[in-house]
This record gives structure tokens, C-alpha cells and sequence, in this order.
């Protein structure tokens, strides 16, 4: 059984104008995977979060968490999810050890097991020693693993979490990283969004790319940047037409006075690389990121 | 209600003020300030001061009741931990009664200094004080359900808009009916102090501590007034609000 599962899921936000914000999302999570939503901004990824996660009713589809309808058993989904809302904020009174007791016992964890479950997840985001500071005084980074800590320490079967490393240093989003494996490597199954490419691909079991709610592509990361014609990429710094390219050739991106050149291959690449620094430019060549193949689905260039 | 619904209300009651209890002590103080202020011009201006006393009872409730009602769910959406707890095992009503208790509880050392000092200079008697008890949790009953009424119809306002909403419902409920000063004051149209929850309640509480003559007839009606508002607003809110939003 999959751990979230959604059938022709469709959402339409009925306003002025109707927004199809999913359109027919097929999505099959496993259990004990981590499992990534990469899309733009606007591309559905936290509507399907919310959706799962029995925040906000779904138009048409069927969509499911550990087998139970998200739409006619939301108290038995609840009782195996935990959720961090995306752009979530602290209360500044709370404290983050108030935030993990008080949401632990309303998951109805026994209180003999709430200071336990606390302290460890507290532990876990590197927050014990800030436990009892009202989140009035801590950082933007350490409110938001106040939050992730509240939700480590639930016991949820599934973690959603919507953009949970937004804001947060390089040090401390390594942390959450980690920490978010070792619940998988417990058997936890964690859906979560990002814009932090290169994390999710190292951190994703498998991961969706969700464009104008519409699943364009998913699979494990490896796989997802197969998908697109070019293997690798080569940074040129300096005047492309020295090398008989130009700008606005489809495989080119400018960034200032640096161009990337995508390739198809590895010879290609070397090749290139030895044609620029000939011509006294400096270059460099990596293979294809991850971030490179979502650039070009969402630009609508695929096999 | 079940065993895991009230405990999920206190719960609850007690995240909303356990913490604010402790960083912010004063927050008791400056509860029972906003609703003694009228005290002062009562006292300088040579008014009843046990009609005063018992309005700043019922004010305490209402602006309490509004403010938990319209605020605290505004500022639960900004900060979106009400997204957090409707993904959580938890009955939207132990939410509600949850975060409608919280103020209430860091209201009761005012309540209970106004009740004491009522009792002692006469304008309440021990045995009014079921009564009184009784009538203020009909008031903020009835004045947190419109509260909530009004918060699930604001839902795309800003907290700090909200906020002034709020404390203008408040201060008109607790200050402009009769409930600093006697309804006999309004003439012919004292029967203005029946349709407001809060001068309803100050009126049911003077004629059980005695300074309002009221035929029982009319008081039965006053209670029953009171008891069908609270019903309505709350069976409308129940209603219109939604846990899920669709």
C-alpha cells in the first residue's frame, strides 16, 4: 500500500475566474521514501499538499493517505500525518519546547512519552539549549526548527512538510536534511516541496516536477535528469562568438558575462572546453544538475 | 462531547495561555484596566459605583469573548497554526472552545476582584452569585459566537484590520448599551438592555442582587432572550464555518 496516492486528482479554485490549480495529478508515494514536489511558484505543489493533508477539499479525483480517503476519513488520516504549512510563523510567546509538548499531546501521545519524543526532536534540530526561549528571541532559522521540531516529535506515520528549509541558513538546512533521513531510515514516508534543487536531489528518493498543475515528470532524481537531451554542461566566461556560438542558441543561458552551453555529451563538452580556453576563455564542464533538466521541463524542452 | 474532545479543549485552552501567563503577567492586569476605566468617570462623576462594578464584570466577558473570537483566530491563520492543528487529530469544536477559554481564563482574577468588591459594598449577594455566574457565561457564550461569525466571514482580512474590528465590537457591546449604568436611564426605551447580550446580562444580574425590579415574566424573557442568542449565533457559526476549506 502506498503511503499517499492520488488519482486524476483536479483542484479548481472557484473565484472570478475559476484557477485549475491540479489537473488530473497522478501521484504514487511509497511508504518510507522521501519523496520531493520541485514546480515553480504557483505550480500546484502546496495545493496538493493541503489536499493530503485534509486542509482543503479536492474538485474532482481521489486521493488517499495509508489507504483512507482524504476526502470521507480525514479523522483517520489525521491521526497518521503531521504538517508544516508552507510560510508557516511562530507564536513569540511560545517556546519551542511549549510548541512540541502542546502538539504532541494533542496527537494524543501519552504524556509519560511527550517530554521523551520532545527532547529528542528538540535535540535533532539543534534546539535543546534555546528549549525555554520565547520564540520572540530566536532567529527566522531557529522558529522555523522550532516548528520542524514539534512536528519530529509527533510520531506521524507521514510528514508533510511545505518548503520546510525556506529561511534557513546553509548549516542549519544541512541539519534539517539530515534529520529528515534518519526519519526515513525509521520508516517514516516524508512529502515535501522545495526550491532547493540541488538539496532534493541528494536528499529525494524520488521526486515530482509539477508545472501548472500538471505532473511533467517524476521518478528518482537520476532518472528525472535523463529526461532531457543534454548530459552535460559547460560555464564559459567571455564572448561565445570567439567560438562560433551564439547567445540566443536554445542551449545557452546567459548569466552576466558567464554562459552555461548545454551538450549532449561528455566528449562534446571536453571539446568545447578546450576550444574556449584556446581562445583564452575561461571554462569549466559538470554534468547535467538537476536543477538544469526542471529549467528546461518547465520551459516545455524534452524528449 | 467525549473524553478526548475535552481534553483536546484544555489542551488547547492551556497552550493559548499558559504561555502568555508567563511572558506577559500583565496581560491579567490589563484585562481588568480596560474594563474598570469607566469606574473612574463613574466615581468622579458621581455615579453608582455597584452599577459599575457589575459592568465591568460583563465587559471583561464580552470584550474577552470578542477579542478570543475574532483575534485569536485571525492571528491562528496568519501564523498558520490552525493549518497545523486541522491536520491533527482535534475536533474543530475542542478548537473553538479551546481558544474561546484560553482569554477567559486570564480574565478570572479581574472577574473575580470586580465580584469581590461588588459583593462587599452590596451590589452583589452570595446568593445572587449562581445567577451572575451563570448570566456572564450565557454573555461570553454568546458574544464569542458572534465573534466566530463574524471571524469566518473576515477570513481575507488582515489580522491588524481585524484587530480594530474587534475592539470597536467590543467597546461598543461593553460600553454604549446599559451596563455601567442603569437601564432606567434610557426611559421608554429601556427595553433597548434586552437585545444586547452584554446590557441583558448586567440587567439579569441587578435584579438577583436586587437594584433592578423586574416582573417575573419579564425576567424569564430576559433569560430566554439570552439563551436563544447564544443558540442562534452559535448554530450559525456552526453553520458557515468550515474546518476544510473547499
Amino acid at each position: 500500500m502506498e503511503a499517499v496516492k492520488s488519482i486524476d486528482l483536479v483542484k479548481v479554485y472557484h473565484s472570478k475566474e475559476n484557477v485549475e490549480a491540479l489537473k488530473n495529478v497522478n501521484l504514487s508515494i511509497n511508504k518510507g521514501e522521501l519523496y520531493t514536489l520541485l514546480g515553480p511558484n504557483g505550480a500546484g505543489k502546496t495545493t496538493f499538499l493541503r489536499i493530503v493533508s485534509t486542509q482543503l477539499l479536492l474538485t474532482k479525483g481521489e486521493a488517499y493517505v495509508l489507504g483512507y480517503d482524504v476526502t470521507m476519513q480525514p479523522e483517520e488520516v489525521r491521526k497518521h500525518i503531521a504538517v508544516v504549512p508552507q510560510d508557516v510563523a511562530t507564536y513569540g510567546n511560545f517556546t519551542p519546547w511549549e510548541y512540541c509538548y502542546y502538539f504532541s499531546l494533542l496527537r494524543g501521545i501519552p504524556k509519560r512519552d511527550v517530554k521523551e519524543k520532545a527532547e529528542n526532536a528538540l535535540k535533532a534540530v539543534e534546539l535543546w539549549d534555546l528549549r525555554n526561549r520565547p520564540c520572540a528571541t530566536l532567529s527566522g532559522g531557529e522558529k522555523r526548527r522550532a516548528i520542524i521540531a514539534s512536528v519530529l516529535s509527533s510520531d506521524a506515520d507521514v510528514l508533510m512538510l511545505d518548503e520546510p528549509t525556506s529561511g534557513l541558513d546553509a548549516v542549519a538546512r544541512r541539519n534539517v536534511w539530515s534529520v529528515l533521513r534518519d526519519m526515513v531510515e525509521q520508516g517514516k514516508t516524508i512529502v515535501l516541496t522545495t526550491h532547493i534543487m540541488e538539496e532534493a536531489e541528494i536528499v529525494s528518493d524520488r521526486l515530482a516536477i509539477i508545472h501548472k498543475g500538471i505532473v511533467i515528470a517524476q521518478g528518482a532524481p537520476d532518472q528525472i535528469k535523463g529526461l532531457a537531451k543534454e548530459k552535460f554542461r559547460v560555464v564559459v566566461e567571455g564572448n561565445l562568438k570567439s567560438l562560433g556560438l551564439s547567445e540566443n542558441d536554445n542551449h545557452t543561458v546567459k548569466f552576466g558575462s558567464k554562459h552555461i552551453i548545454y551538450v549532449k555529451n561528455e566528449d562534446e563538452a571536453i571539446d568545447l572546453v578546450g576550444k574556449a580556453l584556446k581562445k583564452g576563455l575561461r571554462a569549466e564542464t559538470a554534468p547535467l544538475t538537476l536543477e538544469d533538466v526542471f529549467v528546461k521541463l518547465v520551459g516545455g524542452e524534452t524528449d | 462531547m467525549n473524553l478526548k474532545m475535552l481534553k483536546d479543549t484544555l489542551i488547547i485552552t492551556a497552550l493559548k495561555s499558559i504561555p502568555d501567563l508567563k511572558r506577559q503577567p500583565l496581560m491579567i492586569f490589563l484585562i481588568g484596566l480596560i474594563s474598570s476605566l469607566p469606574l473612574y468617570f463613574i466615581v468622579v462623576f458621581g455615579g453608582q459605583i455597584s452599577y459599575g462594578l457589575i459592568g465591568a464584570m460583563v465587559s471583561t466577558v464580552s470584550f474577552i469573548g470578542m477579542s478570543a473570537a475574532i483575534q485569536d483566530v485571525t492571528w491562528d491563520r496568519y501564523v498558520k497554526i490552525r493549518e497545523m492543528i486541522i491536520a491533527m487529530p482535534v475536533h474543530p469544536l475542542s478548537y473553538a472552545l479551546g481558544i474561546a477559554l484560553a482569554p477567559l481564563m486570564l480574565s478570572l482574577p479581574s472577574l473575580f476582584f470586580f465580584g469581590a468588591v461588588a459583593t462587599m459594598l452590596g451590589a452583589l449577594t452570595i446568593s445572587s452569585l449562581l445567577w451572575a455566574t451563570l448570566a456572564l457565561i450565557l454573555c461570553w457564550a454568546t458574544v464569542s459566537s458572534i465573534g466566530f461569525l463574524i471571524s469566518t466571514y473576515l477570513q481575507k482580512s488582515s489580522p491588524y484590520t481585524i484587530n480594530s474590528i474587534s475592539n470597536i465590537l467590543g467597546i461598543a457591546l461593553g460600553f454604549i448599551p446599559p451596563v455601567y449604568y442603569p437601564e432606567e436611564m434610557l426611559g421608554s426605551f429601556s427595553w433597548i438592555s434586552a437585545i444586547f447580550p452584554t446590557s441583558n446580562t448586567a440587567s439579569l444580574i441587578r435584579v438577583y442582587s436586587g437594584s433592578l425590579s423586574l416582573p417575573l415574566e419579564m425576567v424569564i424573557a430576559r433569560w430566554v432572550i439570552l439563551i436563544i442568542t447564544t443558540a442562534v449565533f452559535a448554530a450559525i457559526t456552526a453553520a458557515k464555518a468550515k474546518w476544510r476549506e473547499s
